[in-house]
């Protein structure tokens, strides 16, 4: 009982997701700034944002729907944590059972559907575009992305356990992608854009619910490294989860620093018709055995 | 499904001075843009009528942050016109040194623009970063790194010496291989191809009609540069005008960046060829010119063509006007924004290289009523009868 409450409150649980999510996104500003021959802020700079966005004021707007506004930040924050309970990080399983990639892949979804619909809450035009296009992102990802969960699911029972993958390379291709555009990240930063659609469905946002959703962000960042690191690159102890975790971060750094942002149609094309076809031949691959 | 309004502005993360697009959007497709301006006139025209032609050059300097070397060096122009005079020619060549580090360092800040609309943040850095050796040499030789106040009416302010030059001529090699770098960018990076390229399309036939100026023009295949007028020392320099073909996001990007490298060939020839003689003449600072006379002054500006037309009124204007090259691109807007998709909206405008405060017009608004009125010509000389009684 009171090694299950350890894990899933501290470790890998929810105050590891917090500190160690944050401290990604740190790691992942302040390399790019220097990437980009700038100073950049200090890595602890997305906490100082999270609790300054806490002691703020929700600030709502006429248009809005009042109960949705606070609901879909919890929601959105609850199922991206509550992904982190299927993922044995560092040989510390919770729970695990047959089958429990596709509850993942139904709480990261549900994650990213919030968020989406947190956007049209607000009744800003910025706000409904950038759902329009975060639902768009999600129908474009959604399908290279399982296909991948599913290839290495079907030699692992569908469970996430330990399972190193490389001689699946489309499979990790598909999986990376999918984290870029689950997390928005350059250049599939489409559903924020900030040049064209101000903060895309966070436009309207302020204060704790603000914070909420800077909190769901930074537990997406610490559950889908996490994930790549097990279940992708095979990390089984602390040492190789670690190593494992920081490459995967240095990979999306390097993405997030040399591509410039795609058109929502150039990222529906490429992963349906690129991406998607290339995650089905591994996992044809894999249903023959051929591998 | 049937369209929205999209407001573009005026409190826009891309935006960098406030401006109003209405954008009517269809999906992520625009099917049509209305512009409205008006949200930082400063009255410079109607300023500069009560103060005396000296004092005019500050002003004038103030209307733009990027291009206030051309602003006063197109004042002083006029003023030199009506009153007769021929500055020195080192001051031509000085006046056309500062002009061409100013033409580089604005190109650069609009590419580096574009390259951040894109979503490109690291090319974006580098270009600012690139800047600065610009920035630099801009200090260098005026004292200042923006609002040089270099020109004054019969020359120039400050001298260049040898020192300067070898300083300039090393920031400048390492310059033009930077643009060989950021073109090859521009041209031949994927990701960043993607988006610039056949967007934000103006034909050739369309550019004639609507008659942009600048850049804008040169990329639609339309040879039109001031600078080919020779004014300055211009003619002695060799100038030749840089266009392209298609007149899309690309094309415009390209022809600054090639401008870029033609203004630092002529800074190299002008270095070389600088010729010895006075900086100014001695102008007194109270300036007499006859009532009534007036005078038409164009320089090219980095954005395009700028026109100051001016009305001797004794020892002031009478009246000012000035035709900023945006305010002409402008009637472009329409036409290269529609068809497009709302990502391509920030590329475009950033593209034409808007410069709004140089620019704006008043309008104003009875907020009981609703009624929005522009304030023309007429209105502003029946202002000035008014308060002289």
């Amino acid at each position: 009982m009171f090694e299950m409450l350890f894990q899933a409150l501290v470790f890998p649980g929810f105050l590891a997701a917090f500190v160690i999510g944050f401290l990604y996104l740190g790691i992942m500003r302040k390399v790019a700034a220097h990437m980009q021959h700038r100073i950049g802020p200090p890595i602890w700079q997305p906490f100082l944002d999270f609790f300054k966005l806490l002691s703020k004021e929700n600030i709502q707007t006429k248009d809005s729907v009042g109960f949705l506004l606070t609901l879909c930040p919890i929601i959105s924050f609850a199922s991206v944590l509550t992904v982190i309970i299927f993922v044995p990080v560092a040989g510390f399983g919770m729970v695990s059972f047959q089958g429990s990639v596709f509850v993942v892949i139904y709480f990261l979804v549900m994650s990213s559907a919030f968020l989406a619909l947190a956007g049209f809450a607000t009744g800003n035009p910025f706000g409904s575009v950038g759902s329009i296009r975060e639902i768009t992102q999600l129908v474009s990802y959604e399908f290279p992305f399982v296909v991948s969960l599913i290839t290495i699911g079907y030699l692992t029972g569908f469970e996430i356990i330990p399972y190193f993958s490389l001689h699946f390379p489309f499979a990790f291709l598909a999986f990376l992608t999918g984290v870029l555009g689950k997390l928005s990240l350059p250049p599939f930063h489409i559903p924020e854009a900030e040049q064209e659609i101000v903060a895309g469905p966070l436009t309207e946002y302020s204060g704790p619910r603000l914070a909420m959703f800077e909190l769901a962000r930074a537990i997406g960042f610490w559950v889908l490294i996490s994930i790549g690191a097990v279940f992708f690159l095979g990390a089984g102890n602390i040492v190789m989860f670690a190593v494992n975790s920081l490459a995967l971060l240095f990979v999306l750094i390097i993405f997030r620093v040399v591509f410039a942002r795609l058109r929502i149609s150039n990222a529906f094309r490429l992963y349906w018709f690129i991406i998607g076809p290339l995650a089905v031949i591994d996992l044809v691959r894999a249903l023959v055995g051929f591998y | 499904m049937h369209d929205y309004l999209l407001p573009f502005g005026p409190q826009h993360p891309a935006l960098i001075e406030p401006v109003h697009i209405k954008l009517r959007v269809d999906g992520e497709t625009i099917v049509g843009s209305e512009l409205v301006l008006g949200y930082n006139h400063k009255g410079i025209e109607k300023s500069f009528e009560s103060r005396w032609w000296a004092k005019g050059v500050y002003l004038s300097q103030r209307i733009c942050g990027i291009c206030g070397a051309y602003h006063t060096s197109c004042y002083c122009q006029g003023i030199e016109s009506l009153m007769g005079i021929e500055i020195p020619d080192r001051a031509k060549y000085i006046r056309v040194l500062i002009s061409e580090l100013e033409r580089i360092h604005s190109h650069m800040l609009a590419l580096g623009i574009v390259a951040w609309e894109i979503g490109l943040d690291t090319l974006f850095h580098y270009i600012f970063r690139d800047r600065e050796l610009v920035m630099d040499l801009q200090e260098l030789l005026t004292g200042n790194r923006v609002h040089f106040a270099m020109n004054v009416i019969g020359g120039t302010r400050r001298d260049v010496n040898l020192e300067q030059t070898r300083k300039i001529e090393g920031s400048l090699e390492k310059l033009e291989e930077r643009f060989r770098y950021y073109m090859d960018i521009f041209k031949n990076d994927a990701s960043v191809r993607n988006r610039i390229k056949h967007v934000g399309h103006l034909s050739k036939k369309k550019a004639k009609e609507l008659n942009p100026v600048g850049p804008n023009i040169r990329a639609s295949g339309i040879d039109f540069d001031v600078r080919e007028t020779g004014y300055l020392a211009y003619k002695d320099l060799k100038f030749k005008a840089v266009t392209g073909e298609g007149g899309d996001v690309l094309e415009r990007c390209l022809v600054r960046w090639r401008e870029c490298s033609e203004s630092v060939r002529m800074i190299h020839e002008a270095l070389l060829t600088l010729p010895k003689s006075e900086i100014a003449l001695n102008v007194p600072p109270v300036i007499k010119i006859k009532e009534g006379l007036e005078t038409v002054s164009r320089v090219e500006a980095p954005r395009g063509e700028l026109i100051y037309y001016m009305k001797s009124g004794g020892d002031k204007p009478y009246r000012v006007k000035i035709r900023t090259p945006t305010y002409q691109t402008f009637h472009i807007l329409d036409e290269i924004i529609r068809g497009y998709g709302i990502p391509d909206v920030p590329t475009i405008l950033a593209s034409i290289d808007p410069c709004f405060s140089c620019t704006d017009r008043m309008t104003v608004v009875d907020v009981n009523t609703r009624k929005e009125k522009i304030v023309t010509k007429h209105d502003i000389l029946h202002m000035k009868e008014d308060r002289e009684g």
